[in-house]
């Protein structure tokens, strides 16, 4: 079975994109943060990785390029997903190595539809 | 909902539309008919059925019957099958065009995001052997602000999020300060849009290489699927083919269609597929 890695500081973000992860037939990781992500990828490197922009400690953009910068890191699939919807903060996601990108608020149709656009179902 | 309103709505939509609604199913009219009950003010489904029935008002009653008929469409949606139009269909049909011009048909498009998804296959992904063709794509749908929707080409955060990928999104599309993204004008300038309904004659519309006339049938009633499919196809040019959604048929609805040898779902002039498998 897959893994996605869902990496939010919303534990309610978290609770419901993972039932609906799990639903979608994945393994579930989470972690609050992104320094908490890089330790969980460094363990373990997911199949695929959920991410919020803006969180404590490490965010999901700086996570992203130090991901990408790991050997084993160019793996994973990463969906970015944020409140900041405008076209510079996606094309920033996009150029530091994010492969999808969901705008908040979602729903089950929209993570399972981004996930069939990157191949992960 | 009371019986005898459902049964007064449900007959509404069949003449007007040509649609079946189950009783099972009489949910989908509170919820497809909200918006113009509280635009009239109308505080129960029985106020606007009494309404309909109390003052003859066709262009209302027209209204409400294609306010019934399902507007469920996304981007992409059965990809698969407009990628083939795009390197397939369209490329063969060009080959038999002494002109250099093709036609589609995107018959009950909705609020359009099928003629919008052709038209980004034909902006991304355009064959070599489709180079210089004049690719024009018609969009029609029974409904007015469907139909309005569609030329506007404004979509919102959730539409925009199924079936297209966020590089689609932000090459095709901008954002407006509302919130909602706007297809650009070379989209646009791909695509018309008309209201039309399918139960009427479609002459003026013109003829057609492919048409696609997608998930519409399935949810009428066999008599109108009937004269449906018998409009449509004769808007079809000769070697044209009409594509249908995944496990719809015309088998039993027209002697006019055979099924198309080479394209799973799509339909061609009764006598012909043969000379289109030979030509594959």
């Amino acid at each position: 079975m897959k893994t996605c890695l869902i990496v939010d500081d919303s534990r309610v973000v978290r609770k419901v994109a993972a039932r609906i992860v799990r639903d979608l037939k994945f393994d579930v990781l989470e972690a609050g943060d992104g320094a908490e992500a890089m330790r969980q990828c460094r363990q373990q490197m997911p199949d695929a990785i959920l991410l919020d922009w803006n969180m404590p400690v490490m965010n999901g953009l700086d996570f992203l390029r130090a991901l990408r910068r790991e050997e084993e890191g160019k793996h994973p699939l990463v969906v970015f997903c944020s409140i900041e919807n405008d076209a510079e903060h996606i094309n920033e996601a996009l150029s530091s190595g994010a492969d999808e990108f969901i705008m908040k608020p979602f729903d089950a149709d929209i993570l399972e539809s981004k996930f069939a656009e990157v191949g992960l179902v | 909902m009371q019986e005898e309103v459902f049964n007064e709505l449900a007959e509404l939509a069949l003449k007007g539309s040509g649609q079946a609604i189950p009783k099972s199913k009489s949910y989908l009219i509170e919820a497809r008919l909200a918006a113009i009950a509280r635009r009239e003010g109308f505080g129960t489904m029985a106020d606007l059925v009494h309404c309909l029935k109390s003052r003859a008002n066709p262009v209302f009653a027209a209204e409400v019957a294609a306010a019934l008929v399902s507007k469920d469409t996304w981007f992409f949606r059965d990809r698969d099958a407009l990628k083939r139009v795009v390197e397939e269909i369209l490329p063969k049909r060009l080959k038999a065009s002494n002109t250099g011009r093709l036609k589609v048909w995107c018959a009950g498009g909705a609020t359009g995001q099928e003629a919008y998804s052709l038209a980004i296959l034909l902006e991304d992904e355009l064959p070599a052997s489709l180079r210089g063709a004049q690719i024009d794509i018609l969009s029609t749908d029974i409904c007015k602000v469907a139909t309005e929707k569609a030329r506007v080409a404004r979509f919102g955060h959730y539409e925009v999020q199924k079936g297209l990928s966020i590089h689609r999104l932000v090459k095709h599309f901008t954002r407006l300060e509302t919130g909602q993204w706007e297809a650009s004008e070379a989209l646009r300038s791909r695509i018309s849009f008309r209201q039309h309904n399918l139960l009427e004659r479609a002459d003026g519309l013109g003829n057609f290489d492919v048409i696609l006339c997608r998930n519409v049938l399935s949810g009428m009633a066999r008599s109108a699927r009937t004269k449906v499919i018998d409009s449509v196809a004769k808007q079809m040019m000769p070697g044209g083919m009409i594509l249908l959604g995944g496990g719809e048929s015309v088998i039993g609805l027209t002697d006019k269609l055979e099924p198309a040898r080479h394209f799973r779902g799509g339909w061609v002039a009764a006598g012909t597929a043969n000379a289109e498998a030979s030509a594959a």
